[in-house]
């Protein structure tokens, strides 16, 4: 592969995966190195991938492959597809508070959400998979991911919820609180 | 299908519309359409769809990510390249290496270059440098003095330099900074990382000069720091640096 193909890739790929590599690893340094060892892989294997249109899940699956590698799974996974459905019903003020909040909100808010929901509910929100590709991306039967994404949104809800409830941290200044300590 | 189950695949639904021509959600979409009810949640469910994709989108990478992946790949190519080489040149290259055993500073070919020295390589040739603020005039006045030895020790303030206007790269993650200096003429550019960051560079004893396309990097640390001087000035005179 040509340095300008793969620098074409880099540009049309590194953010949604940093995004995606955000919302698994929750800090930005492990992030960055999960989507450089991605494109280090690709560099040294992927480059004989015949299909170019295959690129995108590939690199969506190695990343994944590389954040489950990293880390021991725990028993955690199993024990969360045993939650109820979420809730069928969506208040409106639910759509309001996703708007009012921002961005690193939303992302806190995303990774409070089990791993095992939240890496096929952001591939959902980056939209650059579909729901065949992502199960494809991450080795799973279609109809888990539908079932993923199903109770994920229930969790990010909730997840949306308690951080609105806590609201930003409060500060009081030395008058304030002077004036609020008198009788 | 009842409506649970029209809910159940409109969920994996993309807001946007970009999933229209799926077959599979034919038969739910059209349900949506006559039953209003199922309508009005799944229009609530795109809107929410719709804002957590803006957010989500939203997120920029940290500056320096996508030439960190590029230089990154372009050293782990390296190596390919090498083995393409033609007989002759490998031969050329055992020569060299030869002549250089002996030496008193171990020269480093790019095969052998670690991948933070290899980057800043990169950086120093390619990339546009720059960077403000009243921690950074303190330490370049310090680089220039031409008293000043780099590896007795430099006041390096690094949180400082890093929240004060020092131009920060990202490399595997963790920062690098850099600041551009002038000595008798030559123009360098000093990287400095966190020790911690980089054990193995971090580890090693001395201080050890690699050249590369005509550019020569100096790299050595120290309990806190790990430093790399890169220049295209001739190697001796980064070594009069230390």
């Amino acid at each position: 592969m040509s340095h300008e193909v793969f620098t074409q890739l880099v540009d049309a790929h590194y953010a949604p995966l940093y995004r995606f590599a955000l919302s698994l690893a929750k800090n930005q340094a492990d992030a960055g190195d999960l989507v450089q060892q991605t494109f280090f892989i690709w560099a040294t294997k992927g480059h004989s991938l015949r299909e170019a249109d295959k690129a995108k899940s590939w690199l969506f699956t190695t990343l994944y492959r590389e954040f489950l590698r990293g880390r021991r799974r725990d028993a955690r996974l199993t024990s969360v597809e045993d939650l109820p459905p979420g809730e069928a019903d969506l208040p409106a003020e639910e759509i309001d508070r996703v708007r009012r909040m921002d961005g690193a909100l939303v992302l806190e808010a995303l990774q409070e959400v089990d791993e095992v929901f939240r890496a096929p509910l952001t591939l959902f929100y980056l939209e650059d998979l579909s729901y065949v590709e992502i199960a494809e991306a991450l080795e799973v039967p279609v109809g888990t991911v539908m079932s993923r994404l199903s109770r994920g949104k229930a969790q990010l809800r909730a997840s949306l919820a308690k951080r609105e409830a806590a609201g930003p941290a409060k500060v009081i200044s030395f008058p304030d609180f002077k004036q609020q300590k008198q009788p | 299908m009842n409506n649970n189950e029209a809910k159940f695949l409109l969920c994996a639904y993309r807001p946007g519309g970009r999933d229209a021509d799926d077959p599979a959600f034919a038969g739910a979409l059209a349900q949506a359409r006559q039953d209003p009810a199922l309508g009005a949640w799944f229009a609530r469910e795109q809107s929410f769809d719709t804002a957590m994709a803006a957010q989500l989108g939203s997120i920029a990478p940290p500056a320096g990510l996508r030439e960190a992946i590029l230089t990154g790949a372009r050293v782990s190519r390296a190596p390919q390249a090498a083995r393409r080489w033609p007989v002759w040149l490998a031969l050329a290259a055992s020569v060299a290496l030869l002549l250089g055993v002996g030496a008193m500073w171990r020269m480093r070919s790019a095969r052998q270059m670690d991948p933070l020295t290899a980057f800043i390589l990169h950086d120093a040739q390619f990339e546009k440098h720059g960077g403000h603020g009243e921690a950074v005039s303190d330490l370049e006045r310090v680089l220039e003095n031409p008293t000043t030895r780099l590896a007795s020790g430099l006041p390096v303030d690094f949180a400082k330099l890093r929240t004060t206007g020092c131009r920060t790269l990202s490399f595997a993650g963790h920062d690098v900074l850099e600041v551009c200096f002038g000595r008798g003429g030559s123009e360098f550019h000093i990287y400095m990382a966190r020790s911690a960051d980089f054990p193995q560079i971090a580890s090693t004893t001395g201080p050890r000069i690699m050249k590369q396309d005509g550019w020569s990097a100096m790299q050595w640390a120290d309990a806190q720091h790990v430093y790399v001087v890169a220049s295209s000035a001739d190697p001796a005179a980064l070594r009069a640096l230390l």
